[in-house]
């Protein structure tokens, strides 16, 4: 079953009632309370202010006409396609149609040899590359780890390399700066066969957290992600706002402030380049409120996730998310039970681009390679709701209960044949169903370690490389390649 | 008979209200204000911060507790006579250079302040020559430092390099923290404390103090 781009309509938090409400309360944040800034920012500011917006600079303060945003919300592509380099998992980010897959920048990994938690290295992040590209639930493969054992200054371009040298899935990763930005469409751009060829499939992307919850504007960030306008590469409009601590308790009251964040990021992208692709990315989260840290496996952030995606869908832009998280440390029951609930409701809430959904641990501090098997298997099933149960002359088979006929069984009827691997999903092999006895002869395997045994026989498996021998030389003669 | 528990429990329950009276009916009967801050204040703020590091309580109540503590601490100052208050230690604390987030630190600062620190927030992105100057400037023997991206934790290392080649590092100590910190990267980076929480810096500041 392809898991790709089904359509997820069946779940909605929000009322239409409320969305409007939602994104009306928006529009008055950003014109009475507005966003604030820091120093670096002067031409974006000049920018904005000739587009209308009112520019406090003693106070630090921008407010902006309703009509402005919703003029350049407008401007906003509805449709965005993320490209694959093998044409196989090419991303169509419409209307409800729902795509998940890796995400996060998590330090630390379960090893796979002694489960203990260590820092994530470059070469964790190929092997999961690697372990994400086999794995056929699991749509795009955003970095899910931070290369900690190199320089920080050499990260953006090993993490594209490593990333794009392990999968033909659609590559998708933060850089540290504009400068890292370019090199990182000069590396792209080596492996297209040019600038020009990119552009037509971008098969790489990139996240800004342009803003700092509540309603500030990050210099560094902001610049990245007119960077990535003007470029034309899409780029994901990062902000993540934690109700508790960085936005209000109440679930509304979040998503409020993260809509307004999102318009002020999606105007800053359309008056940089207007037409640009871009991905609304609110992340609704919420704080643990008796640690201040990120609280991942939270149901609300489930429901407000499919929030999120209605917003972005009543203006029409695609959106990236967030679901999968977990507070667990390791692949037990309780990373199951959260996973599989927020990810259902993201799925079914029609979420475009749904990252963080593979692999995570520790809410978003760790990954484990197991732990990509697993959640490939709740995908999987996530999207087998979304297909739901298809109702017409062939499936409802009236010829072949009266073939059979009462009394009888349908085990051997050609129907049952021609269905049996489409109608019921069919996992990657980590969900257990056999028999005790087996079970039990088989050393009494608990999910984690039958995922283990999955990975081992992945990584053991032929090491396909995705980045040529006459590629991988001129990018390493441009580069410091430090893999 | 000086009742110390009803003003903790005020204290605890974050009751400002309530609080207030207490000590206000405590000093009436003639009770120092030496004692209801030592017996009554920093007992009940010891237990909040024990709370804390357990996570038994939420954060925002932590906080509800120390907005309390610190207006009834404005209402007893006048009355404190000079020795009465041993300053536990004079702090710097700042989020480290690049790194924006101030949550987290600001409850350490808050902790440490009701826990009878003196302390200077610097904020967010302070680089290590400011560091060093305010360390100076106000004789801090406690440096606290924060980091939230896994990209900023390294220039805790840079400040800290810094400091000891300002030839400061004999005269201050280093606590750090931060989500992805630990202990090992403290350790390996030479500084003096780790605290994975703000009510457990304030123990841990206190420690390394001694």
């Amino acid at each position: 079953m392809d898991t790709k781009g089904l359509s997820g309509t069946q779940y909605r938090p929000l009322s239409e009632e409320q969305v409007k409400t939602i994104h009306d309360a928006a529009l008055t944040i950003l014109e009475r309370i507005g966003f604030t800034f820091e120093s670096g920012l002067d031409e974006t500011l000049e920018m904005l202010e000739k587009a209308g917006a009112k520019v406090d600079h003693e106070n630090a303060r921008i407010r902006f006409p309703r009509d402005l945003i919703t003029r350049e919300a407008a401007n906003a592509p509805r449709r965005v396609v993320l490209f694959s380099r093998d044409g196989k998992n090419d991303l169509d980010l419409t209307e409800n149609r729902v795509h998940l897959g890796t995400g996060g920048a998590a330090i630390r990994i379960l090893d796979l040899e002694t489960s203990k938690s260590r820092p994530t290295t470059l070469q964790d992040l190929y092997q999961l590359g690697r372990l994400v590209d086999r794995l056929n639930n699991i749509h795009f493969f955003l970095r899910p780890c931070i290369p900690t054992d190199i320089p920080q200054a050499a990260y953006d371009v090993n993490v594209f390399y490593a990333c794009l040298r392990a999968t033909a899935k659609h590559v998708m990763a933060g850089v540290n700066d504009v400068e890292g930005f370019s090199r990182v469409v000069d590396l792209a751009s080596i492996l297209a066969g040019g600038r020009e060829k990119l552009k037509e499939r971008p098969f790489i992307s990139i996240i800004t957290s342009f803003a700092i919850s509540p309603l500030k504007l990050c210099t560094q960030s902001t610049l990245i992600m007119q960077e990535a306008a003007r470029h034309r590469i899409p780029v994901a409009l990062s902000c993540a706002p934690m109700a508790g601590s960085t936005s209000p308790i109440t679930m509304a009251g979040t998503l409020a402030q993260l809509h307004a964040e999102q318009l002020v990021g999606i105007a800053i992208c359309q008056l940089t380049n207007p037409g640009s692709p871009l991905l609304y990315g609110g992340i609704p989260g919420m704080a643990n409120l008796r640690t201040m840290g990120y609280l991942g496996g939270a149901v609300e952030c489930g429901m407000m996730n499919a929030a999120a995606h209605q917003l972005a869908h009543y203006i029409g832009v695609p959106n990236y998310n967030s679901s999968g998280l977990t507070d667990a440390k390791i692949p037990d029951a309780q990373a199951g039970w959260e996973k599989a609930v927020t990810t259902l409701l993201a799925a079914m809430g029609g979420s475009n681009y749904v990252h963080h959904a593979a692999g995570m641990l520790e809410s978003m501090l760790g990954v484990a390679y197991e732990q990509f098997v697993i959640d490939d298997e709740i995908i999987g099933m996530c999207c087998k709701v979304l297909k739901g149960i298809e109702v017409d002359a062939e499936h409802l088979a009236l010829e072949v209960i009266d073939e059979v006929g009462p009394g009888a069984n349908f085990i051997t009827a050609e129907h049952t044949l021609a269905h049996m691997h489409d109608e019921y999903f069919e996992g990657n092999g980590v969900s257990d169903r056999k028999s005790r006895i087996k079970w039990e002869k088989e050393g009494a395997q608990d999910a984690w370690l039958r995922a283990r045994q999955i990975v081992k026989q992945i990584l053991s498996g032929e090491e396909k490389t995705y980045i040529s021998e006459a590629q991988d030389s001129a990018v390493r003669q441009r580069f410091d390649i430090l893999f | 008979m000086f009742d110390a528990k009803s003003i903790i429990d005020a204290l605890v329950e974050g009751d400002e209200g309530k609080l207030a009276e207490l000590v206000r009916a405590a000093l009436d009967r003639g009770v120092s204000a030496k004692q209801i801050l030592n017996e009554g204040l920093i007992s009940g703020m010891d237990i909040v911060g024990e709370k804390m590091e357990n996570e038994d309580m939420f954060i925002p109540e932590v906080l509800r507790s120390a907005r309390a503590m610190s207006n009834v601490v404005q209402m007893l100052t006048p009355l404190l006579a000079e020795g009465d208050v041993s300053v536990a230690g004079k702090v710097v604390i700042g989020t480290v250079k690049g790194d924006l987030h101030d949550i987290g630190k600001n409850l350490v600062a808050m902790m440490l302040e009701s826990a009878g620190f003196e302390v200077w927030n610097l904020g967010v992105d302070i680089s290590p020559e400011k560091f060093i100057a305010e360390i100076k400037a106000r004789e801090a023997n406690l440096l606290c430092m924060s980091a939230l991206l896994t990209t900023t934790m390294p220039m805790m290392k840079k400040t800290i390099d810094a400091i000891a080649a300002g030839g400061l590092r004999d005269r201050v100590k280093i606590l750090i923290g931060g989500a992805p910190v630990t202990l090992k990267f403290a350790d390996d980076m030479g500084a003096d404390g780790y605290a994975p929480d703000a009510g457990s810096a304030v123990k841990v500041a206190k420690a390394i103090l001694q």
